[in-house]
């Protein structure tokens, strides 16, 4: 048999099937390699090293992750967060200060991230950190300089603080949870030490503004009504020990797979889906594994409060981004499924390769799971007045039913008249195992 | 052939392109040569402080008036230098090159500072025990300051959604050791209009 075949037709022909697989080509890679774990339970293991205080072993398996390109700003947060624990506070601060580096670089818009994000999914997107989780990074490496006693450096991180919230509120004017109550209470105490006490009173009153401001589901500390009151009449700071308190784990986010109408949806065109299939973020709170803390040198104690509720602030900022995530969702769906229709019209009538295209569609659409998630539940404060000397102090940690889950010994820490001393600890509970998307 | 040339042309420049964009770059630049790259405190604001507190300093009344009440050069220590910035700044820099102009000046001494002084006491105790007693130092020769160094970096920052206005102040004070007087002061303004790029 001979067949005679115009090369313009079969260039044509060749074109159009090439440009049929371009959707192939710029969506299968990706679907391939967001693999089956998301971010959130490829993490767990780094969060079950750290709950068992297994330090080392948690930056290990941190490293191997090896979170770099759109997910580097996690390496730092996380690095810097268990180089902090572990008492490492100078290579802590290293990893805070790349972060911010990072935060400031990303705020630069991407056009190639957000046309991935709109076509593929959020992951491509470079996580530069909710605006809450941007705010703590500063009580981070001030408590790191705190610990390494070096105060005119946690000053400098409370004014950067300053300028960084005022920002973040005029940005979200109706995020009211974005006060930064606790880092401001605890910028009190570092002016105040610094002799700024004119500063240290400011700082006071906006942290109380923003306690009654942001609706916290906790009282307005005690503390911090004494240190106002005090400091309004003028006297001086007593010695004592801070004790800064990070209770369990903070939230974790997994995928969830929802159906919602597909806005573009002909009845009359048959290849039309009606349905469309959407992976959006679930937020999931961990349970706290301590009630309070009691801080005690022989027979002086003091009991912990609550200063800050992470975890709630964290729900808030989720809900207030859930809806553009949901709505970003829907019309990537919606231009996946253009775009595999029209492929699979030039393609013609291939079984496989639209059996290819629908996998590609779904298997590519992947919910951002990021979250800086070794940020703690709720933060508590104990503080005990002490003459000035050496002390070896024991912290007890009580669950909600009274019973005593955990001590830790802080020895010879150091007090000096009219100072602060500030020492840190921690109690995660170990995250459940991951479970499957839904 | 001539198709040949084009493809080996070709796979040169693709090669070249591709290991220039893998070697690390390095451009040597004049220490004067100003370049701001986040806006931060930088070598240039360093350098704009330490010449301008040096030309204050050492054209200033207060070491004429010392010469002659006392007929011999002051000896200057640094004291601290604190930062209340909103950076965390090196101040070593400026106050390295004040003390170097102090003491090429020939005018005024510099005394070493606490830590300084700490090293150089413990070698000078191991001289009185392993040096010849001809080249030993005596303890309790040292060189008591006449005035202090001491000063402030404050800032204030005014920020809005991809702009900020930074202002810094460089506040320098010579204070008498014997009675506390302020014989000198200087100070360093320095204002950056800082742009945040909307795309990278």
């Amino acid at each position: 048999m001979n067949t005679n075949i115009d090369p313009a037709t079969a260039l044509q022909g060749f074109a159009t099937r090439l440009r049929a697989f371009s959707f192939l080509l710029l969506v299968l890679p990706v679907a391939v390699l967001s693999g089956c774990a998301t971010y959130s339970a490829s993490f767990s293991r780094v969060e079950d090293d750290a709950a068992h205080r297994n330090l080392d072993s948690a930056i290990k398996s941190l490293d191997d992750l090896n979170l770099k390109g759109p997910d580097e700003l996690l390496h730092h947060l996380n690095k810097g967060t268990l180089l902090s624990l572990q008492g490492n506070y100078a290579e802590s601060n290293r990893h805070f200060e790349e972060a911010k580096r990072e935060m400031e670089h990303l705020r630069a818009i991407s056009v190639t991230e957000q046309a991935a994000s709109l076509m593929v999914n959020d992951t491509l997107k470079a996580y530069e950190g909710t605006p809450a989780e941007q705010l703590f990074v500063y009580s981070y490496e001030a408590l790191n300089y705190l610990q390494m006693g070096n105060l005119d450096d946690a000053a400098v991180e409370a004014r950067q603080f300053d300028v960084k919230q005022g920002l973040i509120a005029a940005d979200n004017k109706d995020a009211d949870y974005l006060s930064g109550a606790f880092v401001r209470y605890l910028n009190s105490m570092v002016f105040e030490a610094q002799g700024e006490r004119d500063d240290a009173r400011i700082e006071m009153q906006k942290a109380m503004q923003g306690y009654k401001k942001q609706d916290s589901p906790f009282p307005i500390p005690q503390g911090l009504r004494d240190d106002l009151a005090r400091i309004k009449a003028g006297r001086p700071a007593p010695s004592e020990v801070v004790m800064i308190f990070h209770n369990g784990l903070g939230a974790s986010v997994d995928e969830n797979n929802i159906r919602v109408a597909n806005p573009s949806y002909n009845p009359n065109e048959s290849k039309d889906l009606m349905m469309l299939s959407l992976a959006v973020p679930k937020f999931v709170r961990r349970s706290l594994p301590v009630d309070h803390v009691v801080l005690s040198a022989g027979a002086s104690s003091a009991t912990s409060e609550v200063v800050e509720d992470v975890n709630d602030i964290a729900e808030k900022s989720f809900n207030d981004r859930l809806p553009a995530i949901i709505a970003r969702g829907v019309a990537r769906m919606v231009a996946k499924n253009v775009a595999a229709k029209a492929a699979k019209d030039k393609v013609g009538d291939n079984p496989l390769f639209n059996f290819v295209a629908d996998i590609a569609t779904n298997v590519s659409e992947r919910a951002d799971t990021r979250s800086w998630s070794l940020l703690p539940g709720n933060i508590q404060m104990a503080r005990l007045p002490l003459a000035p000397g050496r002390y070896d102090l024991t912290a007890t940690y009580y669950d909600p039913y009274g019973n005593v889950v955990g001590t830790h010994l802080f020895k010879g820490v150091e007090v000096r008249g009219g100072r602060k001393s500030f020492v840190m600890d921690y109690y995660f509970n170990p995250p459940a195992a991951p479970k499957a998307p839904n | 052939m001539k198709g040949s040339k084009f493809w080996l042309g070709m796979t040169a420049v693709v090669c070249a392109l591709a290991l220039g964009g893998c070697a690390t770059q390095v451009k040597r630049m004049g220490v004067e040569e100003v370049k701001d790259l986040s806006g931060n405190w930088n070598d240039t604001d360093s350098r704009l402080v330490s010449e301008e507190m040096i030309r204050d300093s050492l054209s200033g009344g207060w070491l004429s008036r010392h010469e002659q009440q006392s007929n011999k050069a002051p000896a200057v220590i640094v004291g601290s230098i604190r930062n209340l910035s909103h950076e965390h700044i090196n101040t070593r820099t400026f106050v390295a090159d004040l003390e170097r102009a102090f003491v090429n000046s020939g005018r005024v001494d510099v005394v070493a500072s606490k830590t300084e002084r700490e090293d150089i006491r413990d070698e000078r105790a191991d001289m009185d025990l392993n040096s010849a007693e001809d080249t030993r130092k005596e303890m309790g020769k040292e060189v008591g300051a006449d005035y202090m160094l001491i000063g402030t970096i404050n800032s204030i920052i005014d920020a809005s959604s991809g702009e900020q206005i930074r202002f810094y102040q460089v506040d320098l004070t010579l204070v008498s050791m014997s009675d506390n007087r302020k014989v000198w002061t200087g100070q360093k303004k320095l204002k950056k209009d800082i742009k945040e790029a909307s795309f990278r």
